[in-house]
């Protein structure tokens, strides 16, 4: 009767530790094939830069996010304009 | 089986009286009373006789033989029998693995399963989403960092968007792998 109980409960265990890392990815999980294609490339380029560049990338990123709503709409809008027309050169 | 007759009714006021009578409650006076009523009464006297023919039946006990005994043991016995198949009938299709190995083989695969997830440090991806191999967990697991790797590029040009351009200070990399990268000038 005790490996059974043994099994139990180490079958309970792994189910709770793999539906942690499955309720993490949720955030992954919805986003579009072309969103997470664009992350996953961004995250390698990321891998190779040097610290200072990180650094950089970090504060640009923590200013952006500073920014107010509308500016931050506009600034979006704004790259978006520009890559459709890098897109279409 | 003759059904036995019913009960002939009394009269309303000596109905319970009678009763009584009939299991010898009450004083003399009371006795004498209920008696000197039913010589006169024709109902209440057949209502006597039917308490003296009807009640000592309903107490007498019916002697049963040994074998409807046996016979009622054995057939609740089978009867909890077949519930308890009932119940269980799930395990009978695994009673050929209720030896020994299947516990074992329990416990090995649950063994074989806890080494391949620390040899493999995590990457099982029998169930995982394939696309996500290249991502580290708490990645994966934080939304602003999944929105920061999506914005990178946007991250990269926007002392341009933003009208800056100019105004801030280039890192001081030269060899950046970024070729996309239009730092602002120093």
């Amino acid at each position: 009767m005790k490996i059974p109980t043994i099994s139990a409960w180490a079958l309970g265990l792994f189910l709770l530790l793999t539906a942690d890392s499955a309720f993490a990815a949720a955030d992954w999980r919805n986003l579009s094939p072309k969103e997470k294609d664009r992350i996953q490339r961004n995250y390698q380029r990321w891998e190779k830069l040097p610290p200072q560049d990180k650094d950089h990338l970090r504060d640009e990123w923590h200013r952006y996010q500073r920014l107010p709503q509308d500016e931050r709409d506009r600034i979006k809008q704004r790259y978006d304009e520009d890559r459709r027309r890098r897109h279409n050169d | 089986m003759k059904k036995p007759a019913a009960l002939k009714s009394a009269c309303k006021d000596f109905e319970e009286d009678l009763v009584l009578h009939y299991y010898g409650e009450g004083g003399a006076a009371e006795r004498e009373r209920v008696e000197r009523h039913v010589s006169g009464c024709a109902c209440c006297r057949r209502f006597v006789d039917d308490l003296q023919r009807l009640l000592p039946r309903m107490t007498e006990s019916r002697e049963l033989p040994q074998t409807f005994w046996d016979n009622y043991l054995r057939e609740t016995v089978a009867k909890l029998a077949e519930q308890e198949e009932k119940k269980f009938c799930w395990r009978s299709l695994l009673a050929p693995m209720q030896s020994w190995w299947l516990p074992a083989f329990g416990t090995v695969a649950i063994a074989l399963l806890a080494f391949g997830l620390v040899l493999g440090k995590g990457k099982l991806t029998l169930f995982a989403d394939h696309s996500v191999a290249s991502l580290p967990q708490e990645v994966l697991a934080d939304g602003e960092q999944l929105e920061f790797f999506k914005s990178l590029d946007m991250l990269e040009s926007l002392d341009r968007l933003d009208g800056r351009e100019g105004g801030r200070v280039k890192p001081k990399s030269n060899q950046t792998s970024l070729p996309k990268i239009e730092w602002a000038a120093a």
